[in-house]
């Protein structure tokens, strides 16, 4: 074979080149501890590459959602549990007053005061809110839930909000389900207490039994018979509230159970993404970050490939026929 | 046979060996010459003259018959043809490294985490429907994620315009090099006539060949007198005898077959309706037709249909919501025709652009809490309603990056083969044609001795001469 200097240059030329290319190549991973830099370095590990920032993307949201459900039960379980608080201390009373052995006119009106307190702190317990957002409301945030008369105003709207892929829970309880024992009796709740029956109280008693089954109770109505009852003196309208603030005190705690629960979804669907992070951390870090180890070991390789490369072209290069006639 | 020969018979041998030399000193000065192709003296026995009836004859030195180019034409063809095909992969990696650019998300903010965000932001917003701030961070986003609709649309073209100013100047090369090659075959023809064999023409005209062969698919055959006969594949004759044909680009409509609005289309006077575009294939042109036509119209086409299935379903959802106003129907982003160019032309609509509370989030009116069409919006985000429900937006997006990954590693690992084939037929082509230095040296000593001993004879007939008129006195 005939080996001309430019067969001989070409050959070191193109040694150096692949050497060095190669150099830069690792130089690039071990600079960048990536060795995917371009979707051409690995197309498909690049479209997964996105795929799982997506994910993580939309996992930090969930868990920012979860976080924020979060704080709204949370601050619901605390509404719900200062209603029942109040709930407890109408009935207190209302056992106080029932007979007339230990109640007369006097202890009536007296506690009549503190059942008027009681009725504006529960209307004040109700309207909570969150920065500027009423939690009982439904969808209605952004006005208070309950007027000063303790009518609802709101609606039976459920946020529901997104907390992994496709899972929704609802980050609100509306007003109407809270105060009503059954909502679904009665138009939202309101007035079980008409304007009709406020004389005749009693009297009204008998016509309701029959559905006493279905009867929707109402957390600010029953403190305003209980109230209305004081101070009349209408005794029997006082202890017929006795079993409806047991009705409307197992409703909200109940409720309290139902958020309690969903609180715990919310615990566990937040490890379930913690989880599939680092799933998808690691199956990124495979498809996406250097093997350090690899790379330098590589690099030390190329190194000496790259000098034996340049030792042998310096022995190739100098002789020619030309040194030795002389 | 007198003496006086003897003289001569050296003398052609002084004259021989001087060739030699020269021959061996132009190879020495053009070892670094680009397709120089060795040459050699060939000499041949000077036939005796049959004079004198003389029995025995007696040789008369020798002659130069002529000077060849060590060269072979196979070799030249595959050349041309390796150097043609290398062309077309370096050219098409240029312009696709350029358009990977565009796309590239590996070291950070992309299309892919901008349309993530747009539809997080919804999320967000279906936490708080009635923040003020959210809002305010779901236009921004959406603004964002348009923003990087119209600045891929924009790179793209970009790199098509550049393809176009490419085009441009190699229109002009291939003119120019068709013509050296009609003036090299004249100049061949000629000196062929005068019964010289033009070495260095033909090394000028080979590799003028080879420059033009790399700009596209040609054939090159020899006519009977030796000028090369160049055929583009498809499209016509470029150099016929005394004739270059010409290429030229202009701007034109786009066509149905991929070509952009106002790029470029090739015409060559050689073709009879001149229109060549789809006809080139191979080499430089070929590589920039294909990525401009090809892939960059596919890519586009895609980006087009991805902002406006984006822009439509987003809408279609929005306008049965209600806005802070409780009103109905109000559109998100800017109603658009239909996909053509929608990548260019998305944009929010002046309501959401006007006020953020034109953002409608909730399904009835009069109810700030209400987050279900916020709800509904991020949802489409996992809805398979890309290529036919096979796809969500993400997968589409991501497979326009993978594809353009694709066609870049393909054609790079394809490019990397051809190279070590170049290489390779370099060698080979080096073996045969090119020059050896130390081949060299050994020559001009070989040749040093020849002359030498031919200017011996001529000493020795000189002395026999001396020796002979000597005789007399």
């Amino acid at each position: 074979m005939r080996v001309t200097q430019h067969t001989n240059f070409d050959t070191i030329r193109d040694s150096i080149h692949r050497s060095k290319s190669r150099m830069e190549g690792l130089q690039q991973q071990s600079a960048t501890l990536r060795k995917l830099n371009t979707p051409s370095d690995d197309p498909i590990g690049a479209a997964k590459v996105l795929e799982i920032r997506t994910d993580k993307v939309n996992n930090d949201q969930f868990q920012m959602n979860t976080r924020m459900a979060e704080t709204f039960l949370e601050n619901t379980d605390h509404i719900i549990g200062e209603l029942a608080d109040i709930v407890v201390r109408a009935k207190e009373i209302a056992l106080g007053q029932a007979s007339g052995a230990s109640s007369n006119e006097g202890t009536r009106l007296g506690v009549a005061e503190e059942v008027t307190q009681l009725f504006q702190q529960a209307v004040a317990t109700a309207n909570r809110r969150i920065g500027d957002r009423y939690l009982l409301g439904g969808f209605k945030t952004q006005r208070p839930p309950v007027d000063p008369e303790g009518r609802y105003t709101g609606d039976d709207g459920q946020t529901m909000v997104e907390i992994a892929k496709d899972v929704f829970i609802s980050s609100n309880v509306p007003g109407v389900e809270v105060f009503n024992t059954h909502p679904k009796s009665s138009n939202d709740g309101r007035s079980v207490y008409s304007p009709n029956t406020l004389g005749r109280g009693p009297a009204s008693e008998g016509a309701m039994d029959g559905e006493l089954a279905y009867e929707n109770v109402n957390v600010f109505d029953e403190i305003q018979n209980l109230r209305i009852a004081l101070l009349t003196g209408d005794l029997d309208g006082v202890r017929n509230t006795l079993d409806r603030f047991d009705q409307v005190h197992s409703k909200l705690v109940a409720c309290r159970a139902k958020v309690g629960s969903r609180l715990q979804g919310l615990q566990s669907t937040s490890q379930a993404l913690e989880r599939h992070n680092v799933t998808n951390a690691q199956l990124g870090s495979v498809l996406e970050d250097a093997d350090m180890a690899q790379v330098v070991s590589d690099l030390t390789k190329e190194e000496t490939v790259f000098k034996s490369a340049l030792a042998s072209s310096q022995r190739l290069i100098q002789p020619t026929l030309l040194d030795f006639l002389k | 046979m007198g003496l006086p020969n003897v003289f001569n018979t050296g003398r052609t041998g002084m004259i021989a060996s001087k060739a030699a030399i020269a021959t061996t000193g132009h190879n020495i000065a053009n070892t670094n010459t680009e397709g120089f192709s060795r040459q050699r003296v060939l000499t041949s026995a000077e036939t005796p003259r049959n004079s004198a009836g003389m029995q025995s004859l007696i040789g008369n030195g020798t002659a130069i018959s002529r000077v060849e180019r060590i060269n072979d034409e196979y070799v030249e063809k595959q050349v041309r043809n390796g150097a043609r095909d290398l062309s077309h992969m370096e050219e098409k990696d240029l312009v696709l490294r350029q358009t990977e650019d565009v796309f590239n998300e590996m070291n950070g903010d992309g299309l892919n985490r901008l349309i993530s965000r747009f539809f997080n932001e919804f999320r967000k917003l279906s936490n708080e429907p009635d923040n003020e701030a959210v809002r305010q961070s779901v236009r921004e986003s959406s603004q964002a994620m348009v923003n990087d609709f119209h600045r891929i649309r924009r790179e793209v073209e970009a790199v098509r315009e550049h393809i176009d100013a490419r085009l441009e100047g190699y229109s002009k090369e291939i003119n120019s090099l068709a013509e050296q090659v009609k003036d090299l075959n004249m100049q061949i023809k000629t000196a062929e006539l005068a019964g010289g064999s033009p070495n260095d023409l033909l090394d000028k005209r080979d590799q003028a060949m080879k420059k033009l062969g790399s700009y596209m698919e040609m054939s090159v055959h020899k006519d009977g007198g030796g000028s090369f006969v160049v055929d583009v594949k498809g499209v016509g004759p470029l150099v016929v005898g005394p004739m270059a044909e010409k290429f030229s680009v202009f701007r034109s409509k786009a066509d149905d077959q991929g070509k952009p609005e106002a790029a470029f289309d090739v015409q060559s006077t050689s073709h009879a309706n001149s229109l060549v575009t789809h006809q080139i294939k191979g080499g430089k042109l070929g590589a920039l037709l294909e990525v401009r036509d090809k892939t960059l119209s596919t890519i586009l086409d895609r980006l087009d249909e991805l902002a406006y299935n984006i822009s439509d379903s987003v809408n279609s959802i929005h306008q049965q919501g209600f806005t802070r106003h409780g009103v109905q129907g109000v559109e998100f982003f800017g109603h658009m025709g239909g996909k053509e160019r929608a990548s260019e032309f998305i944009q929010l609509s002046d309501a959401v652009r006007d006020s953020v509370n034109n953002i409608a989030a909730a399904a009835q009116p009069d109810s700030p809490g209400d987050n279900r069409i916020a709800i509904a919006i991020s949802g489409l985000q996992s809805e398979k309603f890309m290529n036919e429900g096979k796809a969500t937006m993400d997968d589409f997006y991501n497979s326009i990056v993978s594809d353009v990954g694709v066609a870049a590693s393909k054609n790079r690992s394809g490019m990397n083969q051809q190279k070590d084939i170049m290489t390779q037929l370099n060698k080979i082509r080096d073996q045969i044609s090119g020059v050896s230095i130390d081949e060299e040296t050994a020559n001009l000593m070989q040749f040093q001795h020849m002359f030498d001993a031919s200017a011996k004879v001529i000493q020795v007939a000189d002395e026999m001469l001396k020796t002979v008129l000597d005789m007399r006195r």
